[in-house]
């Protein structure tokens, strides 16, 4: 028995000894023959559907920008990583990617590994533009820029929009208390509220996310129920408080809300109450560029896996295009085998710069601010009357 | 008064739920000595099974299509990955269920996608009751998991396989020397467990009609931890620990300061009964022998 | 006892591990840099070693099972990280901000620890188990619903990460104090005594063991070592976010304790190691579509080896084709007697109490399957 065990230990040590061979080189990216594009996001596990989504809508900006000639010919790579929302997968993905060659980043899809990523990245001066990483925390970095609307932000304007139009009366609060992204809208909405609006609020926890009985018990007499989170609990909610809530009452969600009316399974018609929500991106729009990119999408991919996160990915891939042709175009070199950093400079000094991007899928003029804040407006839709 | 009210209701449906999944833990544990890890995702494979059923439209085939799976899968389950390991330490059994466990929900993924299915049984109006507002299905599910308790309890009692059930929890090896067919009655055990859960599994998508890889997980380590405060390996102790805790799971929902702190005050509550009575509510001290 | 090269046997993986982290701490030392993802992998192995050793000792020695090791981490690296979040501006982030930060992380758990051991401990086997996973789910939610002065609350705790050159020197020294210091103690007196309670414990109560002392010992050395991991962890990472440490992640580590071999330290090393090595390089291996194939081998490989490691009914099977028999054939001499009598040169084989069920229970199940055979 001794001897098979110092067999092993051996075998232990060969390993080790045989990873050290791969001393850090000087430079990833002297071999690039193409642009190298990292994201880390969810592909498996419970939020793999917002990965997904990221993961197919930058390859098909990707592949766009590369048929109609790249940056001056030289095309663009995209290399997708799996870190199941866990953080602590998020530093394998990142040096792994980087060692590999990455020059730009989209960063992660999800606050929690974004969190990691925002570090990891701001040491070695790598530049990204999350598409979905709302989290408050995750553009303070010099090199981390966002796509969507932070969560914060979301909640001072939804709370501006009751103030304004329900000062005075009692609403509901519904959230889920152990998500990044559900209490960060909420702790902001809850800051900026009116004091002469009476709240009514109950949550749920990953441990409870299917059976909401209890939560729907404690807001039945609410006719406006705020609710800062992702679609899929949200249609659940809906679907088991139809009969037990006001059919007038409205339900006033986030961008989360977006892509709940086509849930295969899930037909809102079926519920009386309103349903609205603060978005950059509609997946039913009927015109405009968000009406090019849902065909282009749907055509491709099918209609599964549409919702706001590919449709910000799209854009961030176009955003880093656009502000790379921009610097050329204003007489920068940008070689393909450019290290991370450098290009990281580059585009640094275009998006603090006043870059904006006009006619794009989540906005139509979309510019930064010196945090690395996205500048555009936020649309309320009608995902549905009451009735 | 009428929210208290509401709140108990909901919290007796809950528990009638955790019920019937305690009771498939507790069964097997009292008769294999095993903890069944991969019971919870039983229930998500009775989910599934009744999502796919459903495309025929007919809610009584699948239920019947559920049950029928659940059990073969239990009965498969146990020939394959456990009975091997009969007589081996425990621990080396809990493990392999931990991996039929994990095996279970990344099939689930592979066949089914990630994303969650949203599927609807059956539409259940709501009733007032003393001027409260409760769900039919509430009451279904609350009078189901009542006669299925009823039904195990007389089972048991009075037929001949449920003596014999008895005598193996008693005593294995004085009940194989009686002529009891052992391996027979531990195959009896998981089959009824495995059809339990799959009942479970039909009320818990009458409450939250979505089905996804993993629903059965945390529903399974709450009926387990049920079972434990009612007292491991006791049929009555199981539908107790299974009421008392879907009802303050449910109270503890309705209080907003302590609603995000439901499952700590759950698994709190699991110490302070162990703390108090080492072997829950109605479990039976056991004499070690030397 | 004294045969020459026993001793050497017994301090293999250390030596080993020893010579490891010297070789690339004077390399560190002399300038050579190297690879992030290299770095970044071995502070993971060795937070993982931590771990499966000191579960080891309540598991593999104690004979007790344990789910909630990722919760007693959680204290560890919650706490550590606080106090390093709070002594970096004021220390800087170098080795004396990183040792009271282990301390108060280590002692937090140790703490806790105590505190559910002295209860718990009075509970046995499965009962153990659930107090214990609670105790985990509870310490999780907890933190997780912390106030964001505290403990960061759902966005996490963030914690300065100490330069990446160097961790991965700290965490192998660590890993070393680890072995050492459960080394020591299972080859001690009290070691014979925690194996004792393992093996019987009404038997060792009857020769005079405090055997609830000696419980609590191994529980609480055990934790305090699950909060060196801990603390290790809020150094490896910029935040500590709670979701980590579930309950699945204490089942992790249990398996590699199990593939390891109970009992078995060099075991719970390698199989530590092997476990983290597969699952950041499959990761990179077996991405998209593909990713939902690393948990379904994880699950077969792993029901596949508990079943061939434990079932009664490939005992023989088992004794004719293994690593230690191939190893023997290769070297063709026969076993040394005096090895097999020398208990405390073997101590990390000595028959478990799992071997002595296995005994007991094929006796009844061979008496059974000849009955069944004889009964058409």
């Amino acid at each position: 028995m001794k001897r098979n065990k110092i067999v092993a230990v051996l075998l232990c040590l060969a390993m080790g000894l045989g990873m050290l061979a791969g001393c850090a080189g000087d430079s990833y990216t002297a071999d690039n023959t193409e642009f190298v594009i990292g994201v880390s996001g969810p592909l498996t596990g419970d939020e793999a559907i917002y990965g997904q989504a990221v993961k197919n809508a930058a390859e098909l900006a990707v592949e766009e920008i590369n048929a109609a000639g790249g940056l001056n010919g030289v095309k663009f790579k995209l290399v997708v990583t799996d870190d199941m929302n866990d953080p602590t997968k998020v530093s394998t993905n990142y040096s792994s990617m980087l060692e590999g060659g990455m020059q730009i980043s989209l960063g992660t899809v999800t606050t929690s590994p974004g969190l990691e990523f925002k570090n990891l990245s701001a040491d070695d001066n790598v530049f990204f533009l999350t598409p979905s990483a709302s989290g408050d925390a995750i553009p303070s970095g010099p090199n981390g820029y966002q796509m969507c609307f932070a969560d914060g932000n979301q909640g001072k304007v939804a709370a501006a929009f009751v103030n304004e139009n329900l000062a005075g009366t009692t609403i509901g609060v519904f959230y889920k208390s152990d998500e990044a992204y559900s209490k960060g809208v909420y702790d902001q909405f809850k800051a900026n509220l009116d004091p002469s609006i009476e709240v009514v609020e109950t949550s749920f926890t990953d441990a409870n996310a299917t059976d909401f009985s209890a939560q729907i018990n404690t807001l039945k007499d609410c006719s406006f129920i705020f609710m800062p989170i992702y679609y899929s609990p949200a249609s659940l909610f809906m679907t088991q408080a139809k009969d037990l809530l006001s059919p007038t009452a409205v339900y006033y969600g986030c961008d989360g809300f977006d892509g709940i009316d086509s849930i295969p399974g899930f037909d809102i018609s079926q519920i009386p109450q309103a349903v609205t929500m603060l978005s950059h991106f509609n997946s039913k729009a009927e015109d405009g560029p968000a009406k090019t990119f849902i065909d282009k999408y749907v055509d491709k991919y099918g209609r599964d896996t549409l919702n706001q996160f590919g449709a910000s990915a799209y854009d961030c891939v176009y955003a880093i295009y656009g502000a790379m042709k921009k610097a050329v175009d204003e007489g920068t070199e940008i070689p393909v085998t450019i290290s991370a950093s450098d290009l990281c400079d580059i585009l640094k000094a275009q998006f603090d710069g006043g870059y904006t991007m006009t006619d794009a899928v989540t906005g139509a003029s979309i510019s930064w601010d010196e945090q690395g804040y996205v500048n555009k407006s936020a649309i309320q839709y009608v995902i549905k009357e009451a009735g | 008064m009428e929210e208290i009210l509401s709140a108990l209701i909901g919290g007796l449906s809950l528990g009638g739920i955790y019920a019937m999944i305690a009771l498939g833990y507790t069964m097997v544990y009292g008769i294999a000595k095993m903890l069944n890890f991969a019971h919870g995702d039983i229930i998500m494979v009775g989910g599934y099974t009744i999502y796919v059923v459903m495309a025929t439209g007919s809610p009584l085939l699948a239920i019947a299509a559920a049950v029928v799976v659940c059990v073969a899968l239990g009965v498969v389950v146990e020939k394959l990955a456990y009975k091997p390991l009969r007589g081996a330490s425990p621990l080396a059994v809990l493990i392999t269920a931990i991996g039929v466990s994990y095996l279970l929900q990344s099939l689930a993924q592979i066949v089914f996608g990630s994303a969650p299915k949203m599927v609807t049984v059956y539409q259940f109006g709501t009733v007032t009751f003393l001027g409260a507002t409760v769900q039919v299905s509430a009451l279904v599910t609350l009078a189901v998991a009542a006669a299925v308790m009823a039904g195990l309890t007389l089972f048991i009692k009075y037929t001949r396989v449920g003596r014999a059930m008895l005598a193996v929890s008693e005593d294995r090896g004085a009940a194989q020397l009686m002529g009891i067919d052992v391996n027979g009655i531990i195959t009896l055990t998981f089959a009824i467990g495995s059809a339990l859960a799959a009942l479970a599994g039909l009320f818990y998508l009458l409450k939250a009609p979505t089905v996804s890889g993993t629903m059965g997980a945390m529903p399974g380590i709450k009926a387990f931890t049920a079972a434990v405060i009612g007292g491991i390996g006791s049929i009555p102790g199981a539908m107790l620990g299974g009421i008392a805790l879907g009802l303050v799971e449910s109270v503890s929902y309705s209080f907003a300061p302590i609603a995000p702190y439901t499952d700590a005050i759950e698994f709190s509550l699991l110490i302070v009964i162990l703390l108090v009575r080492p072997t829950g509510f109605l479990g039976r001290k056991r004499r070690e022998k030397v | 006892m004294k045969r020459p090269g026993s001793k050497l046997k017994h301090h293999l993986h250390f030596a080993l591990i020893g010579g490891i982290t010297a070789v690339l701490g004077v390399l560190t030392l002399t300038g050579a840099r190297f690879d992030s993802s290299l770095l970044f992998l071995l502070e993971k192995i060795a937070i993982s070693i931590i771990l499966a050793v000191s579960l080891s000792l309540v598991v593999g020695f104690l004979g007790e099972l344990s789910l909630g090791h990722a919760g007693f981490m959680c204290v560890g690296a919650y706490l550590g990280g606080k106090v390093s979040a709070l002594l970096v501006p004021l220390l800087g982030n170098g080795p004396a901000a990183f040792l009271v930060s282990l301390a108060a992380g280590a002692g937090a758990a140790a703490v806790c620890g105590i505190g559910i051991g002295i209860p718990a401990l009075r509970l046995r086997g499965d009962y153990l188990a659930i107090v214990t996973l609670a105790f985990g789910e509870i310490v999780k939610s907890l933190f997780q619903n912390s106030s964001p002065e505290s403990f960061g609350g759902a966005l996490g705790l963030d914690t300065p990460r100490y330069d990446k050159r160097y961790l991965f020197l700290f965490a192998f020294l660590l890993v070393l104090l680890t072995v050492m210091v459960v080394q020591n103690l299972i080859r001690s007196k009290h070691g014979r005594a925690i194996t004792a309670i393992r093996d019987n414990e009404i038997a060792a109560l009857s020769c005079g063991i405090n055997v609830t002392k000696y419980k609590l010992l191994a529980f609480t050395l055990s934790a305090a070592f699950a909060g060196v991991a801990g603390v290790l962890y809020s150094y490896s990472n910029y935040t500590v976010q709670s979701l980590r440490f579930g309950y699945n992640y204490s089942i992790e580590i249990l398996v590699m304790v199990v593939l390891g071999g109970m009992g078995s330290i060099p075991g719970a090393i390698l199989s530590a190691t092997l476990i983290t090595f597969l699952d950041t390089q499959l990761a990179a291996i077996l991405t998209g579509d593909l990713a939902v194939l690393q948990n379904l081998l994880y699950a077969a490989i792993l029901i596949a080896i508990v079943i061939y490691n434990n079932a009664p009914a490939l005992k023989g099977f088992r004794d004719k084709y293994n690593l230690a028999a191939l190893a023997k054939k290769l070297r063709r001499s026969a076993p040394d007697p005096a090895a097999v009598r020398d208990d405390a040169a073997k101590w990390d084989v000595v028959p478990t109490k799992i071997d002595m069920d296995e005994l007991l229970s094929v006796d009844i199940a061979d008496r059974g399957h000849q009955e069944g055979g004889d009964d058409p």
